[in-house]
């Protein structure tokens, strides 16, 4: 029966090409944009090297702190870090590292623009770069202050004309680093992980960071052993920040934050609240909100043209009640018909997906984002083309069904 | 208020040829059917009663709007009465749900229109094929040795992979006559099955029809204006203004 | 005539009231997306009230604890008898003095100023004032008395603050028209003290010398061509003794055509000043370009999904009157029979879609209204709202009476006759 569904389908579909254009465009272009939409949050939020351990990992980000007079939100200082992040007990390793920052080099006369992030030795273990070449700096250059960097490929060829760069120098912002190695390149929008130079902590111009109590420009990431660890530690760092010492309780006495996941983190910065809460739940309420706004428009289309493919058909719907489907029949060939329609849009919306992204990628407008396809987004593609198919299949179904047949016949409804 | 008594008795009075018996292939007591409107009721038929005996070729006669074509639906179990009793092959079919109805207007029942209502986006075959599509337990090759037995049956096997467009009117009515018969329905009902088409296209749809009557025994009610046509059936039933009249 | 339509329309909601629908939202998106376009140019029509070419930005930081910097502000504001360590001050002060002579030195560079906050970047400062009893936001900057020729602003009242306001009992500020137009009206903002709110995270420090105006600017948006026009006020640094925080910018004009090179120049020359901070360089121009590709770019993103929408709807819309025109065959028909000429139905099939189109427009303009009533959208000017409804209105009617072209052609084809056989 299905076989002949789709076989009716598939004519159907053939013969009637205007409408099937109309809703194959309809279709594929919604799943376009809701596909590359995903693909940036995968990009974002996903797991991707370097951050593959996505799921056992949480960092302190941002934390604000209040007083009588004065509110400062944004990264912590090493200082606070160092004293409540770095000794939280049963972790498997915790990072400090800072916020990207920009610097340049010159060559030839020609400056470069480099990003430059200095971390400790940790930093290399937890996250899961690729090396191209050379080794990570270690624990021990971050304690004795050496003077090395990890570079990434984009400043290889920049710099050093893609040659090999271990052991040449890097100079930058009047400092001249060795270099240890060479690492494929992150993408920008992995803001824990991304830079183009990562050097020690310690090579910083002055050692004043070290005394960095509150705020700073540093953060933290914070690796459990197993997935299970985390609430536990969650609720550590929580007492923690309600015990915070601080040095002027004149100036702040309270601290907010928290250990965060990425998706978290972008929640405690989008959606307001007095007490600098994370509300992963309601920034996914507010994206599926506007993706659903996105989509009122395309559905209506497309139940407006079902309902229109449908009338066009009174004529054949009448004839086949009068030889003997009933209405159930002829909704769930209706329905089937859809399916195989969305399919198709939903192939073609992959198609049209990977080219857009593809374009995002090459546009180069946001620094080394390789945007891809994979299986979790085509998953969730495919799901939606299925569900934007049946749904905008249904009314127009329940209305073919109590099309009278001798109206049908008559070739219309009144 | 009439019980179903009274309206059984009454029928029995009325009904022209004989009593009922199980040799009845369809029979009509006291059918009405009324249009409602907002503000307007419209009577198409009234005190419909009728037994139509296996095997039998009737045909139907009157003006337009006199209701023929209401009738027609109704014995069809595309319309429902809105009071009487419909029997169909001994089913007394008013109470089924849509799926049974569907069944039997599946499995008893073949139908012949005055525009041939054939599917322009199939093919012949596959236009032949629809009554068996909606039949549970047909294989493909099943159906396709008998979609092309009924084309045989209406001379037409050559035109087995043309589209509807590339026909004759006659052509046309030939593919909807083989539609109609290729699930054997015991009754083929026939809504001006030669209205669209000229006399000498019209009398050979009738030689097709009058010869499955005669070797199939096929049961055929047909709705005609052509009195030509009608005096080729058995009986004819004549309908003014949603009556009988004799 | 209209009202024979409008009956028809009634008559055929079930079906109308979906393409209705339909226009609803379409107008929704279509003003969503112009309404952005007509902010950007109306923007971008608009003088930036400063000068971006041949102006550099050096970023300085002096690597020192941000902390230490927040507590000095606070302690300033609380205790200002004991200004921290005089001596720690001076030095960072004298440092920032000698970093200015180093660049002043480069025959290249014209002017040399310092600000708080650079154009084109992302950083903001923002503080209210009291304007009886509502506070008015405004943005601000702390810059220093040469950073007027540096940009090129354009006094037009009163004068830019300068050596003769040193050691005054007052805090010389400059505000921008708008600012002067929201706080004063048309009465002279020179010489006036205006307050600081009683309350709030912007409340008044007693300890605090007033600000006076000293003059008042064209205009100055700080974040370029496609930001809307913002009250806004320059306050005063001075590089001496009362420097407190190291300024985080120091912008400087060059001659025109300087290159790379220069930049290398400047900043090796930088370092050697004062090897503990850190620098950065880049042009305004270049900066600009970021900031108004980071600002074109959604709009750019949401008026391609906004058009593509529309080729949907279009092609859409042209699909289900195409239907509808079919399925009234026979009454388009009877019509001809009786009398009606190609044009009456032409203008029958196009009047019902406008009906129609209106009904949906009617329902989308008041709910879009609401919007600017409730304040919801409060940075965009009235003037700019109310013209993106009229181009999306017009649109919208353009789009509809598109789409229902063919199918009215194909209404006005069909014969007489078609009306019979189908009885």
């Amino acid at each position: 029966m299905l076989k002949n569904y789709i076989k009716i389908s598939l004519k159907v579909l053939t013969r009637r090409k205007f409408f099937t254009f109309i809703s194959l465009f309809a279709i594929s272009f919604t799943l376009i944009i809701l596909m590359v939409v995903t693909a940036v949050f995968d990009h974002i939020f996903g797991p991707h090297s370097p951050e593959t351990k996505t799921d056992r990992a949480l960092g302190v980000y941002a934390v604000k702190y209040e007083g009588p007079d004065a509110i400062s939100t944004g990264p912590a200082g090493y200082g606070f870090l160092n004293r409540y992040v770095k000794t939280l007990p049963g972790v498997e390793n915790v990072t400090i590292f800072s916020v990207f920052e920009t610097t340049y080099t010159f060559r030839e006369g020609e400056k470069v623009k480099l990003f430059l992030k200095r971390t400790d030795g940790n930093f290399w273990d937890i996250f899961d770069f690729r090396f191209l070449e050379g080794a990570p700096y270690t624990a021990d250059d971050e304690k004795n202050g050496n003077f090395v960097a990890v570079i990434n490929q984009a400043t290889r060829d920049k710099v050093f004309g893609g040659e090999s760069a271990v052991g040449k120098t890097l100079e930058i912002d009047g400092q001249r680093f060795r270099i240890a190695g060479v690492v494929a390149n992150v993408p920008f929008l992995r803001f824990a992980s991304f830079s183009d130079v990562w050097a020690p902590i310690s090579t910083n111009k002055t050692a004043s960071y070290r005394n960095q109590n509150l705020r700073g420009e540093f953060q933290a990431l914070v690796l459990a052993k197993n997935k299970s660890d985390l609430p536990a530690i969650r609720e550590e760092f929580k007492t923690r920040l309600a015990n915070v010492e601080f040095p002027d309780t004149k100036q702040f006495n309270k601290a907010f934050g928290g250990l965060d996941t990425t998706f978290e983190q972008a929640s405690r910065n989008i959606i307001p609240s007095s007490n600098f809460e994370s509300q992963p739940g309601k920034l996914l309420a507010v994206i599926v909100l506007f993706m659903v706004l996105f989509m009122i428009l395309p559905t209506i289309n497309l139940v407006n043209i079902n309902v229109s493919r449908i009338l066009e058909r009174a004529g054949e719907i009448g004839v086949r009640k009068a030889f003997g489907a009933s209405s159930w029949t002829l909704v769930g060939q209706f329905i089937v018909e859809n399916v195989v329609l969305t399919l198709l849009g939903g192939l073609l919306g992959l198609i049209g997906s990977l080219l857009v992204l593809d374009a995002i990628s090459r546009s180069n407008l946001i620094p080394y984002s390789e945007f891809q396809m994979n299986y979790r987004i085509f998953t969730y593609g495919l799901t939606l083309a299925l569900f934007f198919g049946v749904f905008s299949g249904v009314y127009p179904a329940w209305k073919m069904s109590r099309l009278h047949p001798v109206d049908a016949l008559k070739g219309g409804v009144r | 208020m009439v019980t179903s008594e009274e309206i059984s008795r009454t029928a029995k009075q009325s009904i022209a040829h004989g009593s009922p018996d199980a040799s009845d292939m369809i029979r009509m007591e006291g059918v009405e059917k009324v249009y409602r409107t907002d503000r307007i009721e419209t009577v198409a038929l009234s005190n419909i009663n009728l037994a139509i005996r296996k095997g039998e070729f009737i045909s139907i006669m009157g003006p337009s709007g006199s209701g023929k074509s209401t009738l027609l639906n109704i014995i069809g179990l595309l319309d429902a009465p809105s009071g009487g009793k419909v029997t169909i092959n001994g089913k007394h079919i008013s109470s089924y749900s849509d799926r049974n109805l569907a069944r039997v207007r599946n499995e008893e029942l073949g139908f012949i229109f005055q525009t041939f209502h054939l599917i322009n986006d199939l093919s012949v075959i596959d236009n032949v094929e629809i009554p068996l599509l909606y039949r549970k337990g047909s294989s493909g090759s099943e159906r396709r040795s008998l979609a092309l037995q009924a084309l045989e049956r209406v001379g037409l096997s050559a035109r087995v992979h043309h589209f509807p467009s590339q026909l004759s009117g006659g052509q046309q009515q030939r593919v909807a006559i083989a539609r109609a018969i290729v699930g054997n329905p015991k009754i083929l009902l026939a809504d001006e099955p030669t209205g669209n088409l000229d006399s000498q296209m019209g009398d050979e749809i009738m030689d097709v029809l009058k010869s499955l009557n005669q070797t199939e025994g096929t049961t055929i009610v047909m709705v005609t204006h052509d009195p030509r046509q009608a005096d080729k059936t058995e009986r004819i039933i004549r309908l003014f203004d949603g009556r009988q009249v004799d | 005539m209209i009202k024979h339509m409008i009956k028809l329309v009634w008559n055929r909601k079930r079906v109308n009231i979906l393409i209705m629908i339909e226009i609803f939202f379409s107008f929704i998106v279509l003003f969503a997306a112009i309404l952005g376009g007509v902010f950007y140019i109306d923007n971008y029509l608009k003088p930036i009230g400063f000068e971006y070419q041949n102006v550099w930005r050096i970023g300085i930081s002096d690597n020192q604890n941000r902390e230490e910097s927040v507590a000095s502000e606070t302690s300033r504001n609380n205790e200002p008898a004991q200004p921290g360590s005089p001596q720690a001050v001076n030095s960072k002060a004298e440092t920032v003095r000698q970093l200015a002579i180093a660049v002043r030195e480069f025959p290249e560079v014209e002017e040399v100023s310092f600000a708080t906050i650079a154009p084109y970047s992302n950083s903001t400062m923002e503080s209210a004032m009291d304007g009886d009893g509502v506070p008015i936001r405004f943005g601000v900057d702390i810059v220093s008395d040469d950073f007027q020729k540096a940009l090129g602003l354009q006094v037009v009242l009163g004068r830019w603050f300068s050596r003769e306001d040193d050691g005054q009992q007052y805090q010389p500020v400059v505000i921008n028209q708008l600012m002067a137009r929201e706080l004063f009206g048309d009465s002279d903002p020179i010489g006036k003290e205006p307050r600081r709110p009683k309350k709030g995270p912007d409340k008044e420090q007693s300890n605090e010398p007033p600000r006076r105006i000293v003059g008042v600017i064209s205009d100055f948006r700080k974040d370029g061509e496609y930001a809307a026009s913002e009250n806004f006020m320059f306050r005063r640094i001075t590089i001496d003794d009362k420097m407190e925080k190291t300024p985080n910018n120091m912008l400087i004009k060059v001659r025109p055509g300087a290159t790379a090179a220069l930049e290398e120049r400047l900043i090796k020359r930088l370092q050697n000043s004062a090897r503990n901070f850190s620098f950065e360089i880049e042009p305004l121009s270049k900066m600009r370009e970021e900031m108004n590709l980071i600002r074109l770019a959604p709009v750019i993103a949401g008026g391609l999904i906004a058009a593509f929408l529309m080729i949907m709807v279009a092609m859409g819309l042209t699909g289900v009157l195409w239907q509808n025109v079919t399925q009234r065959t026979r009454e388009i028909g009877l019509r001809r029979a009786k009398g009606a000429t190609k044009n009456k139905i032409y203008q029958q099939i196009l009047g019902e879609l406008v009906i129609i189109s209106t009904f949906g427009l009617a329902i989308g303009i008041i709910i879009v209204s609401q919007f600017q009533i409730l304040k919801v959208i409060d940075f965009i000017s009235l003037r700019v709202y109310v013209m993106s409804m009229i181009i999306s209105v017009i649109l919208i009617y353009a789009l509809t009476v598109l789409c229902g072209l063919y199918p009215s052609r194909m209404a006005t084809k069909i014969h007489p006759a078609e009306a019979l056989h189908y009885e």
